[in-house]
């Protein structure tokens, strides 16, 4: 799997309130999600001494394509969850397939490494830059990517696509000149059922050689 | 660009230097997908991410076993919070694992799914009835009753010739007789998009419904009378959706359910399958057992071949094309039955019954050939049918053999070795298949065409795009007959307040909607162009759009924007509807795979494949292309990879998720190749089955070809490879 998830990155609490304080958050604000990460590795009562809160509706702030969003969710509530169902507007570009981590449809950016949206809670996502489709290009200006997909057909359905864009623009934003090898390895985690990994391979490659730019 | 004098449309005759496929300034060339940016960009709008104001989330709660009756109590549901509504789906009895018992609607999905869970643990009461998941369980003596007319359907049997004196013609030339058995599995759509839709009701005049369908006028078929309302005034849409394959004809359950949640609650539901009630309620790839006995004799002519096939398709009945499949064996006989046990029906999936025959039929050429000593393709060739389609298959069949080097392929007429020879772990071989189908359109598409005095195109049809570029096509077609571009049309799509358009399914879509769009287009052309000569004087059998939407001729040179301005106030409209001389039907198609098989671990890797297809007019290279590609990418992944799995003592679903339910991915696909049939003059005819036959039995005969090792069932995994090599070791 290529989608680093956020385990990978090592999200500890510490990180998560660094976070919550880099992006200005009140006290108040802060104050719900510390209660909801203590409750992973605390008993009924955090070090805060404060009442365990597993349910209930938080008002947080999320860093999603340069801007700040406040979304109201609740401890179980994933990030993707967070963009499709509770922003508003609704970010419906990153899409719900598997909802466990196995398709890769709900990959979105987070600190510039891709990661499944389905598998971060809401919470864990505060204080942390996250990139979703929307915020790569409009259908009037394209990235680079994306142009390339619609040049190459690298869709059908195009239900994969937002996901398989992200995993292959995280690749050549670390790797401008990646090889094939390394741009399927990018996108191993995104299942596509029409079959256009030809053509995605395709459109990828192409920007990695300097075609689409 | 249509001349007026003509009275018939008529696509580009022009033809292209390179690839001798005929093709127009737009037409026969690689067209962009016109709704490409919006996907790309995630902006398209997809029946799963509609959001109107006050939508509730709905969920089922399915049955985890498959024959049972219940109790439900819907109050554990209902104290949840957030849960605004719950219904029963199911009445007391259960006949398939993962029927829908009950819908939990909240105002979010968590609460939903909380509700869902709160059902399974303190509100439902299950007594287990004994089962029937495999064919062994249904068919034994006093199995339970899967359908009340019995677990085995009727036989249908088809007899021709004379099976013994064919099977002796063999013998006595030198030939052989072998009895085998197929067996390819039940697999899934595993559409991405799961089965589903938003009903916007809140109790007005109106409804809205935005659904994952392979029709967009399903939506009126069922949702008027579950909303009560008269279908004038429920507006369906699809103008994108994730997927279907065969499994998205109808609105089903989730449509009734959801409609009826949605009158209930008076407000918006949104019900999207999970991805385990997908697995399990929304359809599947029927599977197949057959077993044949057939003759061949040494010049590789099958004179007699004898089967007995079972459809496994569930609660319905399974499809199986039947053997022979595609060849012809002058002397057949076949029996064909379904079996049903306690899983979900089976339903369409791209070329129902095909890939599961030809499968059987590739198999048994194969252990034939090489039990003759006779070469794979050779043998391909000689039992063609002698009809007018054999030159056709007779060309893609060479071709592909030549582009996938098979004439210098070093194991020809018998297979390579199932031993490690010195260091060569690792054997190549080579495999083929055929197909065909019918890919013809009919009536039913209407197209309205409008042009107005400032200049825009506007073409519209309630057709719905698969992911197959319908909508592309649309516009194109329009595109071509002014000379202008694609992004100077606006077409409109996936509405039931368009005109009506068939469902797409079986190929048929491009066939029956490009004649009609063509229609349209011709007819507008001719009204421009005597508009033209009625402005400039010249004769209109001189006039013709050039490029630019220009009309040119007879010493004139108008712009298009001159020309529209020309029209009354209200522009120009045409309708078009379909026109059988612009389709034909009947498509034949050649397969060739190599692959590596690693005799150590048993590790099959598909190397590379190869597709000649005719379908008539290529109307978008670019489309057409992605489509057969699509189509070798899921034969490939039904080949190595695809299987529902069942615990059937258990009665448990084993596999119900991608995690375990294995589809290729992006380090399993080999480079491919697709060559279009420059041959073929005909109209344009659909493409979306016949590429996805013959890849899965091509794969499987390239394991053979490499290591002597014919596996007996799909899918082609490394513990089959590992044991039957043993076997074939322990044989010598």
């Amino acid at each position: 799997m290529s989608n680093q998830r956020s385990g990978d990155r090592g999200l500890s609490r510490r990180d998560f309130l660094r976070g919550g304080v880099a992006v200005g958050l009140g006290s108040a604000a802060i104050g719900a999600p510390a209660d909801a990460a203590q409750d992973r590795s605390d008993d009924s009562t955090g070090e805060s001494g404060r009442a365990r809160r597993t349910k209930g509706k938080t008002e947080i702030v999320l860093r999603i394509n340069g801007s700040d969003r406040r979304v109201e969710v609740e401890p179980r509530t994933s990030l993707l969850s967070a963009l499709r169902d509770f922003a508003s507007p609704p970010l419906t570009g990153t899409k719900l397939v598997c909802d466990g981590g196995n398709c890769g449809a709900c990959t979105v950016h987070v600190d510039g490494r891709p990661a499944a949206a389905c598998m971060l809670l809401a919470l864990d996502a505060v204080g942390h830059e996250l990139r979703t489709i929307e915020g790569l290009g409009t259908p009037e200006e394209m990235s680079p990517l994306q142009q390339s997909f619609c040049d190459h057909d690298g869709m059908m359905c195009g239900f994969c696509t937002p996901g398989m864009i992200m995993s292959l623009t995280a690749e050549l934003d670390r790797n401008p000149k990646a090889n094939e090898e390394q741009l399927r390895a990018a996108c191993a985690g995104n299942l596509c059922r029409c079959g256009t990994y030809p053509q995605v391979f395709e459109a990828a490659l192409s920007v990695a050689k300097g075609g689409a730019r | 660009m249509s001349r007026s004098q003509d009275s018939t449309p008529s696509w580009p005759t022009a033809t292209a230097a390179g690839t001798g496929l005929r093709e127009g300034r737009v037409l026969g060339r690689d067209i962009k997908r016109v709704d490409g940016p919006a996907k790309a960009t995630g902006r398209a709008g997809y029946g799963h991410d509609q959001r109107p104001a006050n939508l509730v989330f709905a969920q089922f709660l399915c049955s985890t076993t498959p024959n049972a009756e219940f109790t439900l109590d819907l109050a554990p549901a209902l104290a949840v919070d957030g849960v605004v509504d719950a219904m029963a789906v199911a009445e007391g009895k259960t006949v398939h694992l993962g029927q829908p018992i009950a819908a939990v609607a909240a105002v979010s999905p968590q609460a939903a799914a909380e509700g869902v869970r709160a059902l399974a643990q303190h509100g439902l009461e299950v007594t287990v009835l004994p089962h029937a998941i495999s064919i062994e369980q249904a068919m034994a003596e006093g199995a339970p009753a899967v359908r009340r007319s019995g677990n085995v359907g009727r036989v249908r049997s088809s007899d021709e010739g004379d099976v013994e004196a064919g099977k002796q013609e063999a013998l006595d030339a030198g030939g052989v007789v072998l009895t085998r058995t197929y067996e390819v599995p039940v697999q899934h759509h595993a559409c991405l998009e799961t089965h589903g839709m938003v009903v916007d009701y809140s109790g007005g005049e109106e409804a809205t419904i935005w659904a994952s369908v392979q029709g967009t006028f399903a939506m009126h078929d069922g949702p008027p009378e579950y909303l009560e309302l008269d279908p004038s005034v429920v507006h369906g849409r699809v103008e994108h959706m994730g997927g279907g394959f065969g499994s998205k004809f109808g609105v089903g359950v989730e449509g009734r359910v959801a409609c009826q949640l949605s009158k209930r609650l008076g407000r918006p539901v949104h019900l999207f399958m999970d991805r385990e009630t997908e697995f399990h309620a929304a359809g599947n790839r029927s599977g197949n057992r057959v077993t044949v006995t057939a003759a061949m004799a040494p010049d590789g002519r099958i004179t007699a071949m004898e089967s007995d096939s079972l459809r496994l398709g569930g609660l319905s009945g399974g499809s199986y094309a039947g053997l022979p499949y595609v060849y012809t064996v002058a002397n057949s006989k076949s029996a064909m039955r379904s079996v049903h046990t306690h899983t979900d029906g089976n339903r369409a999936m791209r070329a129902p019954g095909h890939p599961q025959a030809s499968f059987g039929m590739e198999g048994i050429l194969d252990e034939l050939a090489y039990a003759n000593g006779v070469d794979p393709l050779t043998a391909r060739l000689a039992n063609l049918p002698e009809d007018e389609w054999n030159g056709v298959w007779r060309r893609q069949l060479e071709r592909v053999a030549r582009e996938i080097g098979w004439y210098e392929h070093e194991h020809r007429t018998a297979p390579g070795p199932h031993e490690v020879v010195g260091a060569n772990e690792v054997v190549v071989g080579i495999g083929f298949g055929l197909s065909v189908w019918g890919g013809g359109g009919s009536r039913g598409n209407e197209v309205e065409l409008r042009v107005d005095r400032d200049g825009r195109v506007s073409v519209a049809v309630g057709t719905q795009d698969l992911g197959t570029g319908a909508r592309t096509l649309v516009s194109a077609i329009t595109a071509e007959e002014f000379g202008l571009d694609t992004g100077q049309v606006s077409e409109s799509i996936g509405s039931t307040r368009l005109g009506r358009g068939n469902m797409s399914g079986g190929s048929v879509t491009t066939a029956s909607l490009a004649p009609a769009v063509k229609d349209a287009a011709h007819k507008m052309s001719v009204v421009l162009l005597a508009k033209a000569a009625e402005a400039t004087g010249v004769d209109v059998a001189e006039l013709a759009f050039a490029e630019g939407g220009r009309v040119t001729g007879g010493g004139v040179d108008i712009a298009w924007k001159d020309l529209c301005s020309r029209l009354a106030a209200t522009g120009e409209t045409t309708h078009g509807s379909w026109v059988r001389e612009l389709q034909d039907s009947g498509v034949h198609g050649a397969q060739a795979a190599k692959v590596a098989v690693d005799l150590v671990t048993g590790h099959v890797e598909v190397l590379e494949m190869v597709c000649m297809q005719d379908i008539g007019f290529v109307l978008n290279h670019l489309a057409a292309k992605s489509q057969v590609q699509g189509a070798m990418v899921q034969s490939l992944s039904y080949a190595l990879f695809e299987e529902r799995l069942i615990d059937a003592d258990l009665g448990l679903a084993l596999n119900p998720n991608f995690e375990s339910y294995k589809l290729a991915n992006s380090t399993t696909i080999p480079p491919m190749k697709v060559l279009f049939d420059p041959e073929d003059e005909r109209g344009v005819i659909g493409i979306g089955e016949p590429p996805a036959i013959p890849g899965a039995a091509a794969i499987a005969g390239a394991v053979h070809n490499a290591c002597g090792l014919r596996l007996a069932s799909l899918p082609l995994t490394p513990d089959k490879v590992l044991m039957g090599l043993e076997e074939l070791r322990a044989r010598g």
